[in-house]
């Protein structure tokens, strides 16, 4: 929605937008709309002009066609992979988190979404060196598990130091303040991000169910509007910055009992790719609780139901590295 | 009729919730069409400015990691006095998080409540915090007396500890009487009480800062009346956990709930899980889980986005929760049990 102004294009003057307001004629939007003959009898204006200032605002605003061949050249120079940093999540997925596109993990409680996302945005600014948004609505964001993530991968506390000072989290729990935090990064809060060196590369959202769920249902339709509010939002920014946009989402069960992916079918063809975590429930888990079963559900660029197990206590993928001091709890249980 | 007006109530319950609790919204470029009516465009931009500098002082000031573990570090956990899950857990109960507690009845659920409503007032000098407890009771389960026994029991564990002189001066202010007035109780009798004493609670919040752990003892009670409709069950719960999530992280208290545990059948095979869904389960950090295995009492990290998973023996005596003590396990008060239910 645009409000019509002066020298928008040429014959749009201050006597005609006076008599346009006159007519309750405010935006592009309604003169465009509005019946033309119409309004030229209102405003005594000629219909033949108006036509014209018709004709160039629509050829202001509309959308224009690219061709595939610049599209793709662009999409060599802007779009990055970033690994993140699992083997087999990475087989899943790719190789790694476009940017430009919403990447969604969901899962039941205490299958791993968050450690997940620990895993990602620390590879990403470790290895990767560049910064991560991680904003937080569950709570669950525990910096001492970052840094004990941090620590599998370099024993100098400077570097360590460096990596968590390129995750910029913000605690939100309401969708207000997260609508509010989208918006305030569309406009700015991205390049701000940057201090520390590296720009800005991912955007984490752990999780976006917790916010937008307690709103649908019930006889309020609201919520519905807020959710796709966030998501092109979330798009928004994964465009126009080239960023990877990951969220987490919860699951529901289906009447056959199967498990899927949270907040309805509206939701589901927001992400580009989602993918579905799991505990293993097999007697092997006695012996291993941090093995983690991933299938991707949603994949445009893989064929989906693909399934990859992975350990959470070993995200690098390294096998032969030890287990660090808090992890070896379990062995040591009676 | 009832049935009518209950159903206003708690729709107007939820959107109270979704919009007060939160900051304005605001408007976007896309919506300013309304505002612009009359006004000329330089005011409308000015005010966009105006709108804009406000959000970026308020909500979108982000913290890095690091500050975030300063911060962590800063705020400690409340021990549990039971130093295998102490060290489970990484130092005990952490501050700023949300932890549940599940379990059958009987299995210690509320002794642990009990426990940590004492041990949050250890004094700093002996490696607690100092601080005080509001417990939001809604099964009717909270037992001064019980109380008392621990709290003594503290007290005489914390004075045979004392060496020097700060830890005597400290002792003498740390007693059974002063444990008890630092504990506030709150008792809900159904799930609007509840809902309504958390929406009040960031002003009691406010002139206590000493309050470092809320305890509501339990959450899954006051919602089983709510079967009729399972929705709007859900959905008031995920706001009740939110809500939860951000007491705890904004006043930096600790949060302990408990749950009860419910039967879930899947494929002709029968599971002992936790109680009021899985939607709910996202709402708590960290989940604790308390069993029987035989007679011995069993607590279990399920899900903890800062602990591998793990589980640890435990007994209930009558000085309170303790580690399980294996030549006197069967001299714990209650050894058994499955057949009290």
């Amino acid at each position: 929605m645009v409000v019509l102004l002066e020298g928008m294009c040429p014959g749009l003057d201050k006597d005609l937008l006076r008599s346009l307001r006159a007519a309750d004629i405010r935006t592009v939007e309604d003169l465009v709309s509005s019946d033309i003959e119409d309004v030229a009898q209102k405003c005594s204006v000629s219909y033949k002009a108006l036509l014209s200032i018709r004709r160039v605002l629509l050829a202001q605003h509309t959308a224009f066609p690219v061709s595939g061949a610049d599209l793709y050249e662009e999409l060599l120079s802007s779009t990055a992979i970033l690994s993140t940093g699992n083997p087999s999540l990475d087989k899943l997925l790719d190789s790694g988190l476009y940017t430009g596109e919403i990447t969604e993990l969901s899962g039941g409680p205490g299958s791993g979404k968050s450690q997940v996302c620990f895993g990602v945005s620390v590879h990403i600014a470790h290895r990767l060196k560049q910064s991560v948004i991680y904003i937080d609505t569950t709570g669950g964001l525990t910096a001492s598990r970052l840094l004990q993530m941090l620590q599998t991968e370099t024993d100098n506390t400077d570097e360590q130091m460096e990596a968590l000072q390129r995750i910029h989290t913000f605690r939100l729990f309401d969708v207000c303040a997260l609508l509010d935090c989208l918006y305030g990064l569309c406009s700015g809060g991205l390049h701000k991000a940057r201090v520390g060196g590296g720009s800005v590369k991912a955007v984490i959202v752990d999780s976006v169910s917790a916010v937008i769920a307690p709103l649908l249902g019930g006889r309020h339709n609201e919520g519905m509007s807020l959710m796709i509010q966030v998501a092109a939002a979330l798009k928004t920014m994964a465009k126009d910055f080239s960023v990877a946009v990951l969220v987490t989402n919860h699951v529901t069960r289906s009447g056959s009992g199967e498990v899927q992916p949270g907040l309805g079918v509206s939701w589901s063809h927001i992400p580009r790719t989602r993918i579905l975590l799991e505990r293993v429930e097999t007697g092997a888990c006695v012996s291993r609780p941090g093995r983690r079963r991933v299938t991707l559900v949603k994949s445009s660029r893989q064929a989906c139901r693909i399934k990859e197990d992975f350990d959470l206590q070993r995200w690098s993928g390294a096998d032969g590295e030890a287990p660090s001091g808090k992890r070896k709890l379990d062995q040591a249980d009676p | 009729m009832t049935l009518q007006i209950e159903n206003v109530i708690r729709s107007v319950w939820i959107w109270f919730w979704c919009f007060f609790g939160s900051t304005v919204l605001v408007p976007h470029q896309g919506s300013s069409s309304r505002w612009t009516q009359g006004r000329s465009i330089k005011n409308v931009e000015e005010a966009l400015e105006a709108l804009q500098a406000a959000r970026t002082g308020e909500g979108g000031a982000s913290v890095t990691a690091l500050e975030l573990l300063q911060k962590e570090e800063e705020f400690g956990s409340i021990v549990t006095f039971s130093s295998r899950l102490d060290e489970a857990l990484g130092g005990g109960i952490p501050v700023g998080k949300v932890t549940e507690i599940c379990g059958a009845p009987g299995v210690g659920k509320t002794q642990l409540c009990l426990q940590l409503a004492v041990d949050v007032q250890v004094p700093p000098c002996f490696g607690g915090l100092g601080g005080q407890v509001i417990f939001v009771d809604t099964e009717g389960s909270f037992q001064l007396q019980r109380v008392v026994d621990l709290a003594g029991a503290a007290v005489r564990h914390c004075s045979l500890l004392a060496e020097d002189e700060e830890q005597r001066v400290a002792m003498t202010t740390f007693s059974v009487e002063t444990i008890l007035s630092n504990i506030f109780l709150v008792r809900c009798r159904d799930y609007v009480e509840l809902l309504a004493e958390l929406h009040l609670l960031p002003d009691f919040l406010r002139d206590r800062p000493k309050l470092r752990l809320l305890v509501v003892d339990s959450v899954a009670f006051p919602f089983l009346r709510l079967h009729d409709d399972l929705s709007q069950r859900t959905r008031l719960l995920q706001g009740l956990g939110l809500q939860l999530i951000a007491t705890a992280t904004r006043h930096s208290i600790a949060v302990v709930i408990t749950n009860h545990m419910t039967t879930r059948l899947r494929g002709g095979q029968s599971q002992l899980v936790p109680a009021l869904g899985d939607v709910w389960g996202h709402a708590p950090s960290i989940r604790l889980l308390l069993q029987w295995e035989e007679s011995r009492r069993l607590a279990s990290i399920v899900k903890s986005p800062g602990h591998m998973d793990a589980t640890v023996q435990y007994q209930i005596t009558c000085e309170g929760f303790r580690d399980a003590d294996q030549s006197e396990q069967l001299q714990s008060k209650r050894p058994r049990i499955q057949t009290d239910q």
